[in-house]
């Protein structure tokens, strides 16, 4: 396939899973700390915004730090890119660049998303009613997600689609924990409960726990789970096999987006979670953040590269006709 | 059962006031009686209350806007507040409107616009060759002054000399038609080079099935939906030699912000081909290939929507990132067909098209079976004297334009029509003057009832192995009341247009 499809597919797929996600940390952090004092809430929205990687662009607007101002931000801000409208719209955008690969039932389903959320009074809902807001943001991804699945032809460009939405959800998990670990003294029942429920394991993680609320269990399980489909690891191996299976020259090495990838899975899967906790769970969440945005580079570089054109292809405006 | 509109209770309110005011309506006879072919339609909207008409009409809307149905006007803020999503740069995404009537054409009507189309292609086809690889030998034989070629904008030196398999210049050629006051059939103008609008043929179609399902029963109506392997079986037939049993096909658009980017995508999938931009292609030793994901896969024809002069920087404009550098190359070595041809906008300037009905006789020997509008050339002294006396009357058109772009037409304001005239003292090979045709209209949903509104029709016709038209095509239509400019960017809309099987639609 065209080099420049696969990459408007890989994107389609991430910004998809960022705005579902995206989605998900806003509600688990609003719910949260409803009964938080305006201080310590103000400090739990700026580690939001650090752990997005975002506090510089919030920082240039910097009206004070609230859930208000921050969901704003993260939700309706139409020039902040990494905003649930924006990732809705450049989904797609991609995939509209890619209008001839994808069955209509996918692009339907993400050009009526982006239509209805454009469509909707974002600033209200954020301020009355945010559970709703975010279970229709969740509840269109998961449209998405199975209109992609039921309608799509399982060929490379289903494959590109699939790694990057598995790679950005890695990284997105990754986010979430990094977020509810950032708080004074994370220990309750309650919060650990909010976090699994953000990742809408809360009822797979009570079957394979049987009802202890343990935080190293929670990472254990959204870390590490071979069985869970938001987990870590069970993202990454999902990336790892659509990887493999793009078809190509038998003789060939390992691609180098494969051999990083193995690497992380590997170590994740002999990872034992009482040395992650040990070693400190916020630096180890970075550094596998790190590395599976490696991948992600190598992925690009590998297959993208052929839609890279000198200078002659820069710029230019385009003219209509 | 014929009964005169505005007074009977079985057509009910829908055609309420209707009035033909003089014009030729394509539904009804002068006298107000429904014509014999639109007899099933007009009773079966009978059976519909405005109301209802009406949610329907918003249901095909919604259906478009869900679908991504649109095009991207810049530079213009949006006025209804619905359809919009632009942002800042964006430019704003409209739909385009359909009216819920169809548009029938009867049999016997369709046969006559059939072979006049077939005909007029064909002579272009003909005339484009004798030009660019022939023996120029209708300027030699006096039938179109060698000058008024070689000044013609849309005349590519750099195509001369470059041959295009069987002759299939035109591979894809939209001819706009009008009748006239007397219902006759004429030809507006050709476009040669990358007419748009196929897409709306069939997705006005598609949504026709859905929104008026049973008005279909009474029709025999001829299908539109196998344009996509019409079209590719064209564009593989013109595979250069080198291509081999399985030549690979490509659409070439200028991208996502190009105001037909719908229609290019629409076309690749319905031909389930790539979809290609410039920088998707690379030239190396005259060998046109796309970048993929495991290197470099060449290309044989490329059906592309790109203006010649963007085309290859090369040899056309070298400040455009939307072509290929080196494709001309590629073509003149025989290693790539473009379709459609480079410089066939020599044959739908709009100054050369007041000859093409002298080239039809001349290359093929028979009288056009369909009329052109009469046309003033204001380079000939006569002809312009005689225009300027009575400008107001006429229409006047930019030779190179199209798009409905740059016309002066009745009404216009004296500040308007001096700045026409100085530009066609100025330059007056650049202009032609038409008489004004009074476009036949079309019952048209206004609201919660009908009008009358001028239409015109594009059909679409293919070069391949043979010379072959769409049944039907585009019918345009002007929604402003009195309007006579159908363009899309001038606020027009569109109609499904229904060629019956002989002897339907009576009822």
């Amino acid at each position: 396939m065209l080099a420049r499809h696969a990459e408007n597919l890989f994107w389609a797929g991430r910004y998809i899973e960022r705005a579902e996600d995206t989605a998900r940390i806003l509600d688990v952090t609003y719910h949260g700390l409803l009964e938080a004092s305006p201080t310590e809430a103000a400090r739990a929205w700026a580690d939001v915004l650090v752990v997005l990687r975002l506090s510089s662009d919030f920082g240039a607007l910097s009206s004070g730090i609230d859930a208000v101002s921050v969901s704003q931000f993260l939700v309706s801000d139409r020039d902040n890119p990494g905003s649930i409208v924006s990732a809705v719209a450049r989904c797609r955008e991609n995939l509209r660049s890619v209008r001839e690969l994808v069955s209509t039932e996918l692009w339907e389903s993400v050009n009526r998303f982006h239509l209805d959320m454009r469509a909707r009074n974002l600033w209200a809902d954020i301020e009355a009613e945010p559970y709703q807001l975010y279970a229709f943001v969740k509840e269109r991804c998961q449209m998405v997600a199975g209109a992609a699945a039921e309608t799509m032809p399982r060929d490379d460009g289903w494959r590109f689609l699939q790694i990057g939405w598995m790679l950005e959800r890695a990284e997105m998990t990754c986010r979430l924990l990094h977020v509810r670990y950032s708080g004074e003294d994370p220990v309750g029942f309650h919060h650990w409960l909010g976090t699994l429920k953000s990742a809408s394991a809360s009822e797979a993680y009570r079957r394979s726990y049987r009802g202890s609320m343990d935080p190293a269990n929670v990472l254990e399980f959204l870390l590490l789970s071979p069985q869970f489909p938001r987990s870590v690891l069970f993202c990454l191996r999902r990336a790892e096999h659509d990887l493999a299976s793009l078809g190509r020259n038998p003789s060939a090495h390992l691609s180098r987006p494969e051999r990083l990838l193995g690497r992380i899975r590997a170590d994740l899967e002999y990872r034992d979670v009482t040395e992650v906790v040990a070693d400190g769970v916020p630096v180890f969440l970075d550094e596998l953040q790190r590395r599976v945005r490696q991948v992600a580079e190598a992925v690009a570089l590998e297959y993208f590269r052929n839609s890279q054109e000198l200078d002659l292809h820069a710029l230019e405006s385009i003219p209509a006709g | 059962m014929v009964q005169p509109y505005g007074r009977l209770g079985m057509v009910g309110e829908l055609f309420d006031g209707y009035e033909h005011d003089g014009f030729y309506d394509e539904a009804f006879e002068s006298d107000g009686t429904v014509r014999a072919h639109y007899g099933a339609l007009v009773k079966r909207l009978s059976e519909l209350t405005p109301d209802e008409l009406g949610t329907r009409s918003r249901l095909r809307d919604e259906a478009f806007r869900t679908a991504g149905i649109t095009f991207t006007v810049y530079g213009e803020s949006d006025e209804s507040g619905v359809q919009a999503h632009g942002h800042e740069g964006e430019g704003i995404e409209r739909t385009f409107p359909m009216d819920l009537l169809p548009r029938l054409i009867p049999a016997d009507e369709w046969a006559h616009i059939e072979a006049g189309l077939v005909q007029r292609v064909t002579a272009l086809n003909l005339f484009l060759d004798d030009l660019y690889v022939g023996e120029r030998a209708a300027i030699k034989d006096g039938i179109v002054p060698k000058w008024l070629v070689a000044s013609s904008s849309g005349f590519r030196r750099e195509a001369f000399g470059l041959p295009v398999p069987k002759g299939a210049r035109c591979l894809v050629a939209g001819i706009d038609l009008v009748r006239d006051a007397k219902g006759t059939y004429c030809v507006l103008e050709d476009n040669l080079r990358s007419p748009s609008g196929i897409s709306y043929v069939l997705e006005n179609r598609s949504s026709m099935t859905r929104v008026l399902p049973n008005a279909f029963r009474d029709h025999g109506v001829r299908g539109v939906h196998h344009y996509g392997n019409l079209l590719l079986d064209a564009l593989r037939h013109v595979a250069p030699p080198t291509a081999g049993d399985d030549p690979t096909v490509v659409v070439l658009t200028p991208g996502v912000f190009n105001s037909a980017y719908f229609e290019h995508a629409f076309l690749a999938r319905q031909m389930g081909v790539e979809l290609v931009e410039g920088r998707d292609l690379i030239v190396e030793d005259h060998v046109v290939s796309m970048r993929t994901t495991h290197g470099l896969e060449r290309v044989d024809v490329i059906y592309r929507r790109i203006d010649d002069e963007y085309l290859d920087p090369v040899v056309f404009r070298s400040d455009s990132s939307l072509g290929v550098p080196g494709l001309m190359a590629a073509a003149r070595a025989g290693n790539v067909t473009l379709a459609n041809a480079v410089g066939n906008g020599v044959a739908d300037d709009k100054a050369v098209y007041a000859y093409v009905p002298e080239l039809i006789r001349y290359y093929l020997g028979d009288d056009p079976i369909l009329p052109n509008v009469d046309t003033y050339l204001l380079w000939d002294e006569d002809h312009r004297a005689a225009v300027l006396e009575r400008i107001d009357e006429l229409v006047v058109k930019p030779v190179a334009e199209s798009g409905g772009y740059g016309m002066l037409m009745p009404g216009s304001s004296d500040e308007e029509t001096q700045r026409m005239r100085d530009r066609i003292e100025a330059a007056p090979r650049d202009y032609i003057a038409q008489e004004v045709v009074s476009l036949s209209r079309h019952p048209t949903l206004i609201d919660d009832h009908l009008e009358g509104r001028h239409i015109d029709l594009r059909p679409f016709v293919l070069s391949g192995e043979s010379v072959e038209v769409i049944p039907g095509g585009l019918t345009r239509v002007a929604l402003r009341r009195g309007s006579l400019v159908v363009n899309s960017s001038q606020g027009g809309g569109s109609k499904d247009t229904w060629v019956l099987a002989p002897g339907a639609g009576v009822d």
